[in-house]
């Protein structure tokens, strides 16, 4: 099982270039794709999810290039949207169905599928609802149960946490580490901590382009000897924004807290065990070329 | 003044947002073809006994603004009728709603934006009048206010009312969606038709008819009894011609505009009565009434909301069935779609219509049941090709394996179902007389009201373009037993089956390639 990505780039009208030359090699298990707003993230699960056409470069799936033969993947692909729709009138049990016969799958194994599913996004008691009263959250896990309804070995997943309470997003992240034994689980997002929690592979875009593709502690050592906890008066917080990269600060009775992550140690600073989200605004920033040592001037801060 | 500048912001940006659209284009092209139907002779006003006026400044704006009452208030109303619906889609109404604007105020003001998209429309026309003139160059006088008076007085009102009124529509839950389509083609023919009744209708007809036929019968009066007034394309030549010098603007005329504006203000104002002010509980409570109620969560609810049970990714393993089951039960699942959320009276009234066709004890009786029955349906086939766009469920669809070669004619079967099974009666009745004719003609019908709405569902991404082309299609065709145009065969001699069978597959290629070219992947 094997999804290569070769060179794809995506222009929209207007000659945007939402992706360029992006190439990645995957195999089973949970990649986390992690990019800021408008990174390209949705234009490449689009273009994976055989929705859109890549305008240069190839996707291939087990061999097969998707652009030729498009329904070699679609057979074994479960996608859920960063933004879908359900029919208001159709309760959960009955789209399930009829999306289970739109992948072609047969209704007997598909209706004892579709129960198990809803067991498992935790929607049982309202199988019979009319989905139009659903909330925000219950039609995500609806868009998670469809996903999984042809037992995808290619499980592309937008956003999937967007609109889901504390405990549902912690279920969620459990069944994408329950399910990525045997088969590639591509998770979208810009929350660091749903990758954090499930991913075994990590690939960071902005711009379109791919800034870093490792695993997470391939990642984590990248900052390793990076990350510090700086303190100083609050009237110098909008100076050391300018100078340092601030992943967090939070204010103290002495004085403002900084997350800092710099080469060189800013003085007096506490050096500090690097998280995820420090590696990722590390690559961000290298990548547009935003980091840098702590350079000390007159009137910095001590 | 801040109301005024609200108001402006208001009218300015619902007016960009939908000249930019290709619908607003493409009813502008129906009206300036219609104006070069003008120039060239192919649309005439014939008046009494085979009369027509010369082209003078007058007549022009007369002819020119008949053509723009008739067209724009019928299409134009389907072209506006979305600006409270798109304020809700793209959910902007909710940060209107936050705001302090007043209900009467967004109604109002959005009668106005509807009203600038077709007011831009009369003015486009007011200057195709100009260009008109010179080209026919028939008479040799010019006057900008005779030509243009009659857009002013009696196009722009209409157009006013139109706009009122599609807000109206928008704003009340039963005329909101496709019986509101339907209604309208009706209403609008009823208003028309008010001409006859003496009455000063909106649209000008009854001014314009009465200041001609007073004109024609002044030089001849031979056409003192037999007045006709009619709007040709093609066919019919006028062959003697007669000078009208326009309308005389008395008090009273400009004082019934002022009643027809005043209406439209007044229908603006009384849609705000009906205006839900984008609240979402109400618009749910309304349209899923049949669902649970959803004034408080139930205890089901509530468990599902909160995540308990401890279950595993574990699933049981697929079955992969013979192609053959697979697409029957991809038709019996659009059948399932179509069907579901309509209310008994629908499926009672469905039933009715066919008891009727097997009872009816003549053709002519049963071929009524037919025309009834083929429109008793129109709301289930207007959401074919365009239900994905519409609930947002495209993504989901068309990543799936052989969407287009599968889902698409699944989808066209089960309008065929529907079509057949409403219309079963007649078509049992005809196989029993062995009438190959007429039941090849209800076959071809059959096969083709799918076609043309999943081929219009497909392209305009919305019902209402077959919503209100069918319902006039069917008003003009089959309700009036016309040759050509009566796609359902109710008569014998006005029945064609072959060209509508080909018609239906020309519309499914249609419908194919541009589904085709919305995937990204075929």
């Amino acid at each position: 099982m094997q999804l290569s990505i070769e060179n794809v780039s995506k222009r929209y009208g207007g000659g945007n270039w939402a992706l360029r030359n992006f190439s990645l090699d995957l195999r089973p298990g949970v990649l986390g794709l992690l990019g800021p707003n408008g990174a390209g993230k949705t234009t490449l699960m689009s273009i994976l999810a055989t929705i859109t056409r890549a305008t240069e470069g190839r996707v291939i799936w087990n061999g097969a290039d998707l652009a030729k033969n498009p329904d070699s993947l679609r057979s074994t692909l479960g996608y859920l949207p960063q933004d879908f729709g359900v029919y208001p009138n159709l309760s959960a049990v009955e789209f399930l169905e009829y999306l289970a016969a739109v992948k072609g799958l047969d209704a007997a194994s598909s209706r004892r599928r579709i129960d198990e599913l809803l067991n498992l996004v935790n929607l049982t008691d309202v199988r019979k609802r009319a989905l139009g009263g659903f909330s925000g959250g219950m039609k995500q896990r609806i868009g998670i149960a469809q996903a999984l309804l042809n037992d995808p070995q290619l499980l592309i997943v937008d956003e999937p946490t967007a609109g889901l309470d504390p405990e549902e997003r912690v279920r969620f992240r459990n069944l994408l580490s329950e399910l990525s034994g045997e088969r590639i689980v591509i998770l979208s997002t810009h929350i660091v901590s749903d990758v954090e929690a499930t991913a075994t592979d990590i690939a960071i875009i902005s711009q379109g382009t791919l800034v870093a593709h490792a695993s997470p502690e391939a990642l984590l050592q990248k900052v390793e000897g990076r990350v510090w906890d700086w303190i100083f008066p609050s009237a110098e917080l909008n100076f050391v924004r300018q100078q340092v990269l601030v992943s967090n600060t939070a204010r103290r009775s002495d004085g403002v807290h900084a997350r800092v992550i710099a080469d060189t140690p800013p003085p007096n600073a506490q050096p500090q065990t690097p998280t995820l989200e420090d590696a990722y605004l590390y690559c961000l920033a290298e990548h547009r070329g935003k980091t840098h040592p702590v350079v000390m001037e007159a009137g910095t801060p001590a | 003044m801040n109301s005024a500048r609200l108001l402006y912001h208001m009218v300015r940006a619902d007016f960009l947002e939908r000249v930019r659209r290709y619908s607003f284009l493409l009813t502008l092209a129906g009206a300036l073809y219609m104006a070069w139907g003008v120039a060239t002779e192919k649309v005439w006003i014939v008046v009494g006994n085979g009369y027509r006026g010369v082209y003078n400044s007058a007549w022009i704006g007369m002819l020119m603004t008949i053509c723009c009452s008739t067209f724009l208030s019928l299409v134009g109303f389907y072209i506006v009728k979305n600006s409270v619906q798109r304020d809700t889609e793209t959910r902007v109404g909710q940060i209107l709603a936050a705001t302090p604007m007043r209900k009467d105020f967004y109604t109002v003001a959005k009668t106005l934006s509807n009203f600038a998209v077709l007011a831009c429309m009369v003015v486009i026309l007011m200057l195709a009048a100009v260009a008109m003139q010179l080209m026919l160059a028939e008479a040799h006088s010019f006057s900008l206010w005779k030509l243009w008076s009659p857009f002013i007085l009696l196009a722009l009102p209409a157009m006013l009312l139109t706009s009122a009124v599609a807000v109206l529509f928008e704003t009340l839950p039963v005329l909101r969606g496709g019986v509101g389509n339907v209604i309208y083609f009706f209403a609008w023919t009823g208003m028309l038709g008010l001409g006859a009744t003496g009455f000063d209708d909106p649209s000008g007809l009854q001014l314009l008819y009465r200041s001609s036929r007073q004109t024609l019968q002044a030089i001849d009066s031979s056409n003192r009894n037999d007045f006709g007034f009619r709007l040709t394309i093609g066919g019919e030549h006028a062959i003697r011609t007669f000078s009208w010098n326009g309308l005389d603007w008395t008090t009273n005329i400009l004082l019934m505009r002022l009643v027809w504006i005043g209406a439209a203000v007044g229908i603006a104002l009384l849609a705000s009565l009906f205006f839900h002010r984008f609240d979402p509980a109400r618009a749910v409570v309304k349209k899923f009434r049949k669902a649970t109620s959803l004034s408080a969560p139930s205890p089901e609810e509530r468990s599902a909301g909160a995540a308990t049970s401890t279950s595993s990714a574990h699933l049981t393993p697929l079955v992969r069935t013979a192609p053959s089951s697979r697409w029957k039960q991809m038709v019996t699942s659009e059948l399932r779609l179509m069907l579901k959320g309509q209310r008994w009276w629908w499926f009672a009234g469905a039933a009715g219509l066919l008891i009727g066709q097997f009872a009816a004890p003549d053709p002519g009786t049963r071929s009524g049941f037919l025309v009834a029955a083929w429109i008793w349906p129109i709301l289930l086939w207007s959401q074919m090709g365009c239900r994905e766009a519409r609930h947002g469920t495209s993504a989901l669809l068309f990543s799936s394996e052989r969407s287009l070669s599968r889902q698409l004619p699944a989808l066209w079967a089960a309008g065929v179902i529907v079509a057949l099974g409403t219309a079963a009666g007649v078509g049992i009745r005809l196989l029993l007389s062995g009438d190959a004719h007429s039941l090849a003609a209800w076959l071809a019908g059959a096969l083709f009201i799918p076609s043309l709405a999943l081929t219009l569902g497909i392209w305009s991404g919305g019902s209402r373009a077959f919503e209100a082309l069918y319902t006039i299609w069917w008003y003009m065709g089959p309700a009036h037993q016309i040759p050509g145009l009566d796609f359902m065969g109710t008569t014998p001699a006005s029945s064609s089956p072959v060209p509508y069978a080909i018609a239906a597959v020309v519309l499914l290629s249609f419908a194919y390639l541009r589904r085709r070219s919305r995937l990204g992947y075929a």
